[in-house]
């Protein structure tokens, strides 16, 4: 399948998204205005760093003025997740045309990683686990999903900015809910073996420990933590 | 050394973009041994499971215990029905609809 037909095939995947990250953004808008950061910084911002939880987690002492090392620190925490996400995905693009990619790999983030990467597995489990390389019709797909949603984060957080927006509480409530909602149907809808859901259910319950003890990097921590403790678990079990 | 709130963006979203980059610059090449891609697998489902409880049951460094349970009602009824149906999509309407319902209760 051409480039283009998978772009097109990303796009209609990512629609999901898009409507989740229409509320984020907005909210992320309103937030960055009412912190005096400036509409040149929050498009910047968006655009450049386009993380939404290390947006969130530096907005406070990057308005306050604290150090660089500070807002640094707390986001390279934030964004940490990136490296495993994008090496989980480097392997499916083998073959593609290397300047694409590497620009490309700008809108890695959880929602451009996880709907690509079940996509991809899926798609290597019909072929018999073989084949994985249409690196280029992987990037369509993955171009399809990321750009798009890249692009409804930036207008987003720019209509954030200009509307000055307060939703009634239960609508709130409810926004605050499609992106978290999506990514748990996403990844239960996928789930085969036990491991999966064991290592899920820990990060999910340790996350809000770990979020207490260090809201920037605890749960990071904690997440990744279990990752590893589950991961040894399994290869000593099926060594045993 | 002090830097403006313009630079300070530009260097996170540098190390933001370090972080995406590496992998597509040196692992593409390359197919992991088996246990090494279910590493990476399960620390991005980790990481992406722990997104989701702080995004859902954290503000900052608080924890918002009034609103937690419902929440969590909501989110184990979007798992139950993305489950059985095998669509995130219908499972995200239910969870939206649920939370709905718990808010105008309140």
């Amino acid at each position: 399948m051409s480039f283009a037909q998978r772009f097109r095939q990303g796009m209609n995947a990512a629609i999901p998204i898009w409507i989740a990250f229409v509320p984020s953004s907005l909210a992320w808008g309103i937030a960055a205005q009412a912190h005096g950061l400036t509409l040149d910084e929050i498009i910047l911002m968006s655009a450049w760093v386009y993380s939404g939880p290390a947006q969130f987690a530096v907005l406070a002492p990057l308005a306050e003025g604290s150090s660089a090392a500070t807002v640094l620190l707390a986001g390279f925490l934030m964004n940490l997740r990136f490296l495993p996400m994008s090496a989980a995905l480097a392997p499916f693009f083998r073959g593609a045309k290397r300047l694409p990619l590497l620009m490309a790999s700008h809108v890695v983030s959880a929602s451009s990683f996880i709907v690509p990467y079940l996509q991809f597995q899926k798609e290597r489990g019909a072929s018999g686990g073989g084949s994985v390389a249409d690196g280029n019709g992987n990037l369509g797909f993955f171009v399809g999903v990321g750009a798009t949603s890249f692009f409804v984060w930036v207008l987003g957080s720019v209509a954030g900015y200009g509307v000055a927006l307060s939703f009634p509480l239960g609508l709130e409530e409810a926004l605050k809910f499609i992106l978290p909602g999506y990514f748990a149907g996403l990844l239960v809808a996928e789930m085969k073996d036990l491991t999966m859901p064991l290592i899920c259910i820990a990060s999910m319950l340790m996350a809000i420990p770990g979020a207490m003890f260090n809201p920037g990097w605890g749960w990071l921590a904690t997440a990744a933590m279990i990752a590893i403790i589950g991961w040894r678990l399994e290869r000593w079990l099926s060594r045993a | 050394m002090a830097f403006s709130r313009i630079e300070m963006i530009l260097l996170l979203g540098l190390s933001a973009f370090v972080l995406r980059v590496l992998p597509q610059m040196f692992l593409v090449a390359n197919s992991f041994p088996e246990s090494w891609d279910r590493l990476l697998r399960y620390l991005s489902y980790a990481l992406l499971c722990g997104l989701i409880s702080i995004t859902l049951f954290m503000t900052g460094a608080r924890f918002e215990a009034e609103s937690a349970p419902y929440r969590g009602i909501a989110l184990a009824v979007t798992i139950v029905i993305a489950y059985k149906t095998k669509s995130p999509v219908t499972g995200m309407l239910v969870g939206v609809a649920l939370v709905l319902t718990f808010t105008s209760l309140r």
